[in-house]
């Protein structure tokens, strides 16, 4: 009895405790419904049959297609596949033909020509040409051009005009893609037609205007917001905009703010543009102006949209909202502010600034085409330095290239080639062979000779290996992109430079920092002279510089790809001519990429103590003070950029412990400081 | 309850007590407890009914019970679709309005069966992959229940497939929403458009003015920026596991895996796999499959018989070419199996196309072109060809897997155009995990250099040392380039001295007064600072010469993107402990500066103050140290960059400097600045200081040249 009892009892005390645990959980659960999984969400129901719910396609249909004919173009319309024929393309890529023009020749179009000439696609043969080129009737002389000879109903012709046409076209399109200032959205077919910028009448062939940014945040207390208005005017808007929206609304407040026709860069942080087809001019001044386009919704298609990501430099807002609008670009991140800013100024140097390079961004867009899948990538077109100076052609890796490996999260090679450029008569430069195969970082040297004579036949042994190149005895060939080359970095010396080991491992150090810079020893400085009224450079030793001698100087392989194929003829010509124009030359195209003045690091100055005497001018030797006839080079060599590349620096790049009062142990570059 | 478990507690000890009436006692409690376990139990284990109380009533539902709404015959049809809309034609967007948030609402129509005058259904209720979509739009912020707050509206009308429908009923039946008003702001989602014979590339049901999410957009029906051209959703990804293949060579260099194609197609693929041989595989329907075996899954060649995807993982390359409809359920396959897809569809409006750069996973080749095709990718780089491959399947796992991701995606489109302030990146859209992991995007990218004539703002924090602070200030203002100098006064108990007693300077000198005692207050973006370029200096930092801080702007000017300073430390790996430790002796690398005396751009006091990862802020405010360190810390991983180091070593005065005189080894010091490093490490998830074996020196520093000629001669005197 008492053990039944004792029994029931605690069973019942282990029943009363599974209740409570058993009971008192789904209560909780109830007493708070807030909890994340209590409240399934709401709306659509969960529908107790939903397994039983057929495919929207049977098993099969998705496969079995009924089979059909390729479609036939329908009414005109184009697009690449069907209408461009890319066989004529398949051997040199794209050629570009331009029909000659008639009659005479006005001032845009003579822009538009040189800059297609000036254009590493140009041809001359029309029959060799994969791209015919038609500029569009000119504003001034009015006279409309008939069918061109090889018009072949369009194809292939990619019809141009920077400006409106002033008459209608005497003939059909057909096949032929256009090429015009902000068409409409609705007639522009997307991958066919390019889309152009709206250029003012005045814009310069080549080089161009810089744009106006100065620093890379607005100025504090500057304006949020300018507004569009017309006949290329703005009106900023003070801090009081919301009592002003832009539909003509604002005759109460205009006043002294009101810039004049003459200063038309608006000076904002923001640049409404509204988008009716008159505005477009502004477009351009707000990039340049490093002002950031709010276009409120664009009737016409955005220039080059095919390849530019507008959404980093630019807003499309829709212009129903101003209010809201209005806030949000009050709201804007900073961050956000910062990086439209700077990609205004970016797009505008790199495709927009001059007629050659908008010419040139239209026809690196077509090539692209052509290219397929070997074209630039996204990141290269939006990204410094832009796509006309990245040649898709050199690696179709990012990482490849000097410019992209914060993006790419990569780092160039560890090694650097030495090449060596040489065919004075005598000895190999035994002691400079030895002082760079002894770097820790030299993969290889690269003797590139470039004389009548032959070259020695004994080499001294290295612990690295070294070939010789039989050059052109052009001094633009050594900058050639010879396949030899297998590392990201190239060590440029010539047979008389003089350099230490030390020298040679600091530089290399410093330049895997900078690999879109040169770093060198010897340095130049340009400057302007007053009196000549021109550019001059000189080799004394000042506070600054702005150029490094090629004759012992760190760069990227990529310049010798763009040396060679980027650069135009007539400037590589020059340097040929006038050797010392070469440094000058390399420097310039560095500089033009980078907007970066280059690097220095410490030369001993025993090295310059023992040099020997210069050589005569035109092989390769030791080129230290610019003659007087090749100042002139610098001047050429601005006029064919179309500006001053150039750009100073007053720092050296020591190593850290330089010249410090400490043990000369502890340093690691110690050999530098020799006396 | 409780009461009687108390009493149960005490119950051992009444046991020897008890009589037979107690007895009947513990049988009742007995079985009141056995009865509250069932009712227990059966609240358990009912079917769901207790714990979402909010979908008992509403949302258990069979579709066989959704009302039936029967269409007149003659009731009104939409127009055709507007082939000229855009948003800011076709689209309210007053109805989307300011939100804070920036995420356009969406309302879904409840179920309905329509049926017309007859009683005969219009379409299929809803199919299951329609369904799905329905529910991912309703689990996702977009969802809204109120219809009036709502932006776009999707009907639940099932469009998917459009032999699944009858096309005039329903467009009656779209017409008669409540909200349709000419289709504004609805959007309506499509994969297989047309019908035999001429198969139309868009839906062919009249919708007016609604958005249409379609698949199989041509260039002639898409309207750019206002349609969405989505996947052909392929139901196998769902019935299959197909893990990934990593990137590389494969078996097969070009692959046809569809069926039915158009003859002329056949050929030219048959023309091809008999040029190149094993290289080229071309797959056809298998013929004499035994029973059983689903055709979707099995493909043939010839009389071998081939698993379908997984074949596709055996192939580089893999042909999409146009069938009767342009957009193709095999894209998807494709992607998935990592191969890189071949589109010989010459006017198709990729999926996303808005948005996802096809050129990074796909090879666009002109259908006239077919013959061409073996060459065109030979002509493709290997690394190329990996990165395709992987960049195919991200674009599969984050777009195309599931019905749901293509939900999302379409509406993050949508909600881009309406917010486009807010519209997410190229690179968010488009790159890998991996790739946005690994890559640095520099806030101040654009390569330039600030003019000299901004000039900079020097920032002194100080607590109460006045004459020190006084002597700074003095020093300081010497500098050519100076052009405002803040004073931070962040002692809350003391007054800063009266106006009349401060040095008089030649710029304006402000003084800002704090709330607190806090380190972050050096870091703060005051309104008082007007220039990009900010030295931030200690009030005890005399021994810096005029010409070293002019000679520092001038390097910041060519570096205004890092962090240039004085005193230069050095992180190292401490192999024994297996951790960072904080090195300040004189070697030969630098990766930090102090901020003791630095100048960088302004903008990184924003970022120090409002941006700073993890909860490092408050953690150098409260262990009052290493600021510097965050500071360092945070440019570096934004950047990118390192440090510059300006000027000869010399010896500060600061606080780890009196170990190097050798008076006291403050070890404590140094343990504590290690263990702030290895702590913001770890907060930001990996170590961003980049180690450099270089600092700035004038051009014509210690060279044997006369001193007066240089511009900076006046330069590690001190």
């Amino acid at each position: 009895m008492q053990s039944w009892r004792r029994k029931s009892l605690w069973l019942a005390l282990l029943a009363s405790w599974l209740l409570v645990l058993l009971g008192l959980f789904p209560l909780l659960r109830l007493s708070v419904p807030t909890s994340p999984w209590a409240g399934a969400p709401q709306g659509w129901p969960r529908w107790l049959d939903a397994e039983l719910l057929q495919s929207f396609a049977k098993p099969g249909e998705l496969l079995e297609d009924g089979p059909r004919p390729p479609q036939a173009l329908r009414g005109g319309s184009c697009n690449w596949g069907a209408c461009f024929d890319t066989s004529k393309c398949r051997g040199g890529g794209l050629k570009v033909f331009v029909y000659p023009a008639a009659g005479p020749v006005s001032e845009t179009r003579r822009r538009i020509l040189a800059s297609v000439e000036g254009s590493r696609y140009h041809t001359l043969s029309a029959a060799e040409a994969c791209l015919l080129l038609l500029l569009s009737p000119d504003t001034s002389t009015g006279e409309c051009d008939p069918v061109p000879p090889q018009w072949d109903g369009g194809r292939n012709h990619l019809v141009l005009s920077l400006h409106p046409a002033p008459c209608p076209r005497t003939f059909q399109l057909g096949q032929a893609m256009v090429a015009e200032a902000s068409p409409t959205v609705d007639t522009f077919r997307p991958g066919f037609d390019v889309a152009l910028p709206l250029l003012p009448e005045a814009h310069p062939l080549r080089g161009g205007a810089p744009g106006q940014l100065r620093q890379h945040s607005p100025r504090p207390g500057v304006a949020l917001l300018a507004l569009a208005e017309d006949g290329g005017r703005w009106h900023v808007a003070g801090t009081d905009f919301s009592a002003c929206p832009w539909d003509g609304h604002c005759e109460q407040d205009r006043g002294p703010k009101q810039t004049h026709p003459g200063a038309t860069l608006p000076n904002a942080t923001f640049c409404l543009i509204p988008g009716r087809g008159p505005d477009v001019l502004h477009f351009l001044q707000a990039l340049q102006a490093g002002c950031i386009p709010v276009l409120l919704s664009p009737r016409w298609e955005l220039p080059f949209s095919e390849v530019i990501d507008w959404t980093k430099a630019a807003i499309v807002a829709d212009e129903r909202l101003p209010l809201q609008v209005l806030t949000a670009l009050q709201e804007m991140p900073l961050t956000r502010v910062l990086a439209l800013r700077q990609q205004t100024q970016f797009l505008w140097d790199a495709y927009f600034s001059s007629v050659e390079k908008v010419i040139h961004t239209t026809l690196e867009i077509i090539q692209d085409r052509i290219f397929g899948p070997s074209a630039h990538p996204s990141l290269l077109w939006n990204s410094p330095p832009g796509a006309i100076l990245a040649l898709p052609t050199f690696s179709p890796s990012p990482s490849d290239f000097p410019f992209y490996h914060l993006q790419q999260g990569s780092r160039p090679l560890g090694r650097f080639s030495a090449l060596i450029w040489g065919g004075a008569p005598g000895q190999p430069p035994l002691k400079l062979i030895q002082a760079v195969a002894g770097s820790q970082h030299c993969a290889q040297i690269l003797v590139l000779w470039s004389s009548e004579k032959p070259p020695p036949t004994r080499w001294p042994k290295t612990a690295v290996p070294l070939t010789v190149i039989d050059g052109h005895r052009k001094v633009s060939d050594r900058f050639f992109p010879y396949s030899a080359i297998s590392t990201d970095a190239i060590l440029s010396l010539d047979a008389h430079s003089s350099l230490s080991t030390s020298e040679v491992d600091f530089a290399f150090v410093v330049w895997q920092s900078f690999p879109e810079r040169m770093v060198g020893f010897l340095t130049w400085s340009h400057f302007w002279d007053e009196a000549r009224g021109g550019w001059g450079y000189t080799a004394k030793r000042t506070n600054e510089f702005s150029m490094v001698l090629t004759s012992a100087a760190f760069y990227h392989r990529y310049y010798h790809t763009l040396f060679t194929h980027a650069l135009p003829k007539a400037l590589r010509t020059l340097a040929d001519e006038a050797p010392t124009c070469v440094d000058v030359l390399m420097n310039f195209l560095v500089a033009s990429v980078t907007k970066l003045p280059p690097i220095k690091v410490p030369y001993g100055m025993w090295h310059q103590e023992a040099r020997p005497p210069p050589l005569e001018p035109g092989g390769p030797g030791l080129r230290q003070e610019p003659q007087p006839a090749a100042q002139n080079c610098i001047n050429q060599m601005a006029a064919g950029f179309g500006h001053m590349p150039l750009v100073s620096s007053r720092l050296r790049l020591d190593p850290v412990l330089f010249k410090d009062p400490v043990s000369v142990l502890r340093k690691k570059y110690r050999s530098l400081e020799k006396p | 309850m409780c009461a009687s478990v108390k009493y149960n507690i005490r119950g051992p000890a009444l046991i020897p007590r008890m009589k037979t009436k107690h007895r009947i006692y513990y049988i009742t409690l007995f079985s009141i407890v056995l009865l509250g376990l069932i009712a227990t139990g059966m609240f358990q284990f009912w079917p769901h009914s207790i714990e979402s109380s909010s979908d008992w009533s509403v949302q258990k539902r069979s579709i066989r019970d959704v009302p039936v709404v029967r269409l007149p015959a003659d009731s009104p049809v939409p127009e055709r679709g507007d082939l000229s809309c855009r948003m800011h034609t076709c689209f309210d967007v007053y109805r989307c309005g300011f939100n804070p948030k920036n995420k356009i609402k969406v309302y879904i129509y409840s179920l309905k069966k329509y049926v017309d005058d007859a009683g005969v259904p219009v379409s299929s209720t809803i199919s299951q992959e329609y369904n799905e979509l329905l529910t991912a739009v309703a689990d996702s912020d977009y969802y809204t229940e109120d219809i009036a707050r709502a932006c776009l509206f999707i009907p639940s009308i099932d469009l998917l497939n459009q032999n699944a429908l009858r096309v005039k009923e329903t467009a009656q039946a779209l017409a008669q929403l409540s909200r349709w008003d000419r289709g504004t702001n609805h959007l309506l989602f499509n994969m297989l458009p047309g019908g035999p014979p001429d198969y139309n590339t868009a839906l062919d049901v009249p919708r007016d003015r609604a958005l249409l999410a379609g698949g199989g957009f041509s260039t002639w029906t898409y309207r750019q920026g206002y349609d969405v051209s989505i996947p052909v959703y392929s139901p196998l990804s769902a019935e299959v596991d197909l893990p990934e293949k990593g990137p590389g060579p494969r078996r097969y260099f070009l692959l046809s895996s569809q069926m039915a194609l158009h003859p002329e197609y056949r050929e030219e693929l048959a023309a091809l796999q008999a040029r190149h041989g094993e290289a080229v595989l071309v797959l056809d329907k298998c013929t004499n499959l035994s029973e059983g075996i689903p055709a979707a899954r099995k493909r043939c060649h010839k009389h071998q018989v081939f698993d379908y995807p997984q074949v596709l993982q055996e192939a580089t390359f893999c042909v999409v070419p146009r069938g009767a409809r342009l957009g193709q359920a095999v894209l998807s396959d494709v992607l998935w199996a990592g191969c890189i897809p071949v589109i010989i569809a010459d006017s198709y409006i990729l999926p996303f196309s808005e948005v996802l750069d096809w050129k990074r996973a796909s090879v666009a080749v002109p259908e006239e072109k077919m013959s061409d095709v073996y060459s065109i990718l030979q002509s493709i780089p290997q690394r190329q060809i990996e990165e395709m491959q992987r960049q195919a399947r991200w674009f599969w796992e984050a777009y195309f897997q599931s019905i749901k991701a293509i939900a999302l995606a379409t509406l993050q489109i949508i909600n881009d155009r309406i917010y486009p302030y807010a519209a997410i990146s190229y690179e968010d859209w488009n790159d890998p995990p991996s790739v946005k992991w690994g890559s640095v995007s520099n806030p101040l990218f654009l390569p330039l250099i600030p003019p000299q004539s901004q000039g900079f703002t020097a920032i002194v924090l100080t607590y109460d040392r006045v004459e020190s602070l006084f002597r700074v200030i003095t020093e300081v203002s010497k500098v050519p380039s100076l052009s405002k100098l803040l004073v931070v006064w962040n002692n809350q108990n003391k007054n800063p001295p009266d106006d009349s007693l401060w040095p008089k300077i030649r710029v304006p000198l402000k003084v800002v007064r704090t709330a607190e005692n806090k380190l972050s207050n050096r870091f703060f973006p005051y309104d008082e600072i007007e220039t990009e370029a900010v030295l931030a200096i200690d009030d005890d930092i005399i021994m810096l010469t005029s010409d070293e801080l002019q000679f520092g702007y001038e390097v910041w000017r060519e570096f205004p993107d890092r962090l240039v300073g004085y005193p230069g430390r050095l992180h190292l790996w401490d192999h024994e402990m297996s951790k960072w430790k904080y090195e300040s002796e004189w070697t030969n690398e630098v990766s930090m500066v102090l901020t003791g005396a630095a100048f960088y751009h302004k903008y990184f006091n924003y970022l120090y103050t409002y941006k700073m990862p993890g909860d490092i802020k408050n953690w150098v405010d409260a262990h009052m140290n290493c600021e510097d360190i965050a500071m360092n810390f945070l440019v570096a991983n934004v950047t990118g960059k390192a440090v510059i180091k300006v000027t000869p070593r010399k010896k500060f005065k600061c606080p780890e400097c009196t170990a190097i005189d050798g008076l006291s080894l403050d070890q404590t010091h140094m343990v504590e600045r290690s263990e702030c490093i290895n702590k913001f490490a770890s907060v930001f998830g990996t170590m961003p200081l980049k180690v450099v074996e270089h600092r700035a020196d004038p051009v014509l520093y210690k060279d044997d040249f006369p001193e007066k000629l240089k511009s900076f001669p006046n330069i590690g005197s001190l």
